[in-house]
């Protein structure tokens, strides 16, 4: 049955099609739909999968792992920086393995599109010894998510599915099963304690052995049903051959195709395990290999040889995304090509445009509450850590000082707090992080008596990848407040006010009550986020701004320090209100102008805006 | 065939909205199509581009000098992507202050003020994709759909806002024609 999917979606089908009956992960772009998807299908079909969200990926892979050792069939998602979480977890379980099958899909993003890092998943496969997947294209995506929960099965080893986001965010229209006959494995816990329980040295080092000779057997594996067929269609009559793994191969056929060019195509899909031995027979027949993949060198790094060219030999890009301009570089490099740069800026074309980076949407909570804690909490004596979600957008406010990975807001500010204590400490951190890696460090935090303040800004969702469910959303027994009080200290709580002076006011409180204090000053502030349909309208007082023009002294204040989309300057140097952007959340009404040219428009709605 | 067609906007705009359309254009005629979407960080108001291949592609992002046709729905997000496009190729684009737009060297040119119109209540800013749509259908002599089938695609997406969508293509193809 042909069907037009995202990657994301065929991944999910793919899943179904594999009797997968238990999903669980952490979101983080570019996975995130893999699971929403999955809870759709299940919803659609009245499918008993358990397709459910973790506090964080280890937690998430954790709970699929479990089930897998079980007998079931499961999944974990996460992106690539979600797999360091998870890590500690994958690296144990490459050793103790499973018997229904698991699959591990840990989603790249090549190009730091939406991403710290730009690290390689199948280097992480290979780091833990198991199998990894690199699909090129969505319809790979399903054909391989289907595979690789067989090979699991097959193995007793979890195996990694590693599509980029070009992979999970292209739309394809792909050939899939025609009808769903979902028949999951039945769940039933076989006591081996010398397996599940293995203990160091004892029991692992067996294991270690095992493992070791595991993945020989797969290399054969990979040789005699993906790779040897590869191979076999390559005639022999070209002297260069092309290596790819993942989207290398649709970049890489669509570049000779429009330079018009002749060279041999290798696609690998198990970038690892390689048969190393094998392949390197193959390569004797060429003068040149290229080796084209993304965005390490993983599958270069096991078949180097003298004639094998790529990132390593500074044949081709070692960073940022695969484009079609980097493979013809690399073409000239190896004296593939000698014609000129097809993809090159027409010279009329050149025209420089003033970035448009992404923010913190109008109307979003975030922007009053870190404008009010700027305030409150001068630059020159204060240090803002933040954390990973929508808020860190507010960085172009000025209101973040340091960003490094889930959860290190509340760590970071215990350091900050010790190494400079002349400053106050104001960390952010939102709720979805705060419940994914917050905990820890805050506990630390109370134990250690690290004087800082810490802000949870509380919208309950995980907004950035889509509005998730935070834990506290779906089970209202579970509430910040009460989690910091368990903890020993108290607990400050502020109800969002789009009158900005209610904030002010708050946060000045606040430096009041930090003034005494001898440990950390936690505050939980109940947001709300602009694009959650279900609860934003309740708090959405439709107040729509505009600008008086008589007023407007063009200070800067409003794009410098509030940054709220909507104001920009017009032809004649004054501020203006896009009415197409305006939220009407009547935020910059108070305090944000101080010579408040900003007043309400009343007649904003009655002109069917 | 091969035709590749990139949209330019900003997040909030409808850009996969019409990534979402095309595709299903494509499926109804059984022609191959890879395109891409931008979702997560880049969604929050910054630009957005997305890529339609139609025909015989095996990846999804279109390289520079390459479009057969550029849809912009704002005038900045257009010239920032306008290396994508080849000179023997169509652009339209949504322009405010369109005296002031740069004209383009390219075969098939067209820049119309759309959030003016909309401004004026002639069709509501939410439809904009779909409007700039009927603008390209207009100008793109090339384009690989017909209207019928563009209707038929729109109708298949979303049955309930189709009828004001529909509308909005046809309010578009008729200011096209008039501002030729």
């Amino acid at each position: 049955m042909k069907q037009t999917l995202m990657g994301n979606d065929a991944i999910a089908w793919g899943l179904v099609h594999a009797n997968v009956d238990m999903v669980s992960g952490y979101p983080g772009t570019p996975s995130s739909e893999i699971l929403t998807e999955v809870q759709k299908i299940k919803y659609k079909l009245n499918l008993d999968i358990y397709a459910e969200w973790g506090t964080n990926e280890k937690v998430g892979f954790e709970v699929a792992y479990a089930g897998a050792i079980a007998g079931r069939r499961t999944c974990a998602t996460m992106k690539q920086v979600g797999l360091n979480v998870a890590s500690d977890a994958l690296m144990s379980a490459a050793y103790i393995g499973n018997l229904g099958g698991m699959l591990l899909i840990a989603a790249d993003d090549p190009g730091f599109h939406s991403s710290q890092t730009e690290q390689d998943s199948r280097v992480f496969a290979k780091f833990a010894r198991i199998p990894v997947l690199d699909p090129a294209t969505p319809q790979d995506a399903y054909d391989l998510t289907k595979y690789g929960v067989e090979l699991s099965e097959k193995f007793q080893i979890p195996v990694m599915l590693r599509p980029v986001m070009r992979v999970c965010h292209a739309r394809e229209i792909i050939e899939m099963d025609d009808e769903t006959n979902f028949k999951p494995n039945k769940g039933e816990f076989k006591r081996d304690v010398p397996r599940w329980g293995a203990v160091p040295r004892k029991d692992r080092f067996p294991q270690g052995k095992e493992q070791l000779k595991r993945m020989e057997v797969i290399k054969e594996y990979n040789w005699e049903n993906l790779l040897k067929k590869e191979f076999d269609k390559c005639e022999g009559k070209n002297k260069t051959l092309i290596i790819t793994s993942g989207t290398g191969y649709g970049f890489t056929k669509e570049t000779l195709s429009d330079l018009n060019l002749e060279a041999d195509v290798v696609k690998i899909l198990m970038p690892y395990p390689l048969p190393v031995a094998q392949i390197r027979e193959k390569l004797k027949s060429y003068d040149k290999v290229l080796v084209v993949e993304e965005p390490y060198p993983c599958v270069e790094e096991q078949i180097a040889a003298s004639n094998v060219f790529g990132k390593l030999t500074n044949s081709i890009h070692q960073i940022d995304e695969m484009s079609k301009e980097e493979i013809l570089k690399a073409f000239q490099n190896i004296g593939l090509y000698s014609g000129k740069n097809i993809y090159e800026t027409p010279a009329a074309l050149n025209f420089e445009v003033e970035a448009r980076p992404p923010a913190l949407c109008p109307g979003c909570p975030h922007r009053d509450i870190y404008y009010a804690i700027t305030k409150v909490f001068k630059k020159k004596k204060a240090i803002y850590p933040s954390d990973i979600g929508c808020y860190t957008l507010a960085i172009a406010q000025g209101a973040i000082d340091s960003i490094l990975c889930m959860g290190a807001s509340v760590s970071m500010a215990s350091g900050f707090s010790l190494s400079d204590p002349d400053k106050t400490t104001v960390a952010t951190i939102g709720d979805g992080t705060f419940f994914h890696s917050g905990i820890p460090p805050l506990l630390n935090a109370i134990y250690q008596n690290h004087k800082f303040i810490l802000v949870i800004l509380d919208n309950s969702t995980i907004a950035m990848t889509g509005r998730q469910t935070t834990p506290s959303r779906e089970n209202k027994n579970i509430d910040i407040k009460k989690i910091v009080e368990g903890m020993g200290i108290d607990c400050m709580e502020h109800q969002y006010s789009y009158e900005m002076q209610d904030n002010i006011d708050f946060f000045k409180e606040v430096k009041k009550v930090h003034a005494n204090a001898t440990g950390p000053t936690v505050i939980v502030v109940r947001e709300f986020c602009i694009l959650d349909r279900e609860r934003a309208p309740e708090f959405i007082p439709n107040i729509f701004a505009k600008v008086d023009p008589e007023l407007c002294v063009a200070c800067d204040q409003c794009t410098t320090i509030y940054k709220c989309p909507p104001m920009a300057y017009n032809d004649d140097g004054v501020i203006e209100i896009d009415p197409f952007l305006c939220a009407g959340c009547g935020g910059c009404l108070d305090v944000v102008c101080p010579t408040d040219a900003f007043v309400q428009d009343f007649d904003y709605l009655r002109r069917g805006n | 065939m091969k035709y590749q067609i990139v949209i330019a906007g900003f997040g909030g705009q409808g850009v996969v909205f019409l990534v979402k359309l095309l595709a299903i254009c494509a499926g109804n005629r059984n022609i191959a199509f890879l395109g891409t979407e931008n979702h997560g960080m880049s969604q929050r108001g910054g630009s957005v581009s997305c890529d339609i291949k139609i025909g015989d592609f095996t990846n999804p992002v279109i390289d520079k000098n390459q479009a057969d046709l550029m849809i912009a729905l704002e005038k900045n997000e257009g010239l920032r992507n306008v290396a994508f496009v080849k000179l023997e190729g169509t652009m339209v684009t949504n322009a405010k202050d369109k005296e002031s737009y740069p004209e383009l060297p390219f075969k098939a040119f067209a820049k119309i003020d759309a959030f003016k119109k909309a401004e004026n209540g002639e069709f509501p800013i939410q439809g904009l994709n779909v409007y700039m749509l009927g603008i390209a259908l207009v100008h793109d002599k090339t384009f690989p759909f017909n209207l019928e089938e563009v209707k038929t695609a729109i109708t298949q997406m979303n049955a309930k806002v189709a009828e004001q969508n529909i509308k909005i293509l046809d309010q578009a193809m008729k200011d096209a024609k008039e501002s030729k």
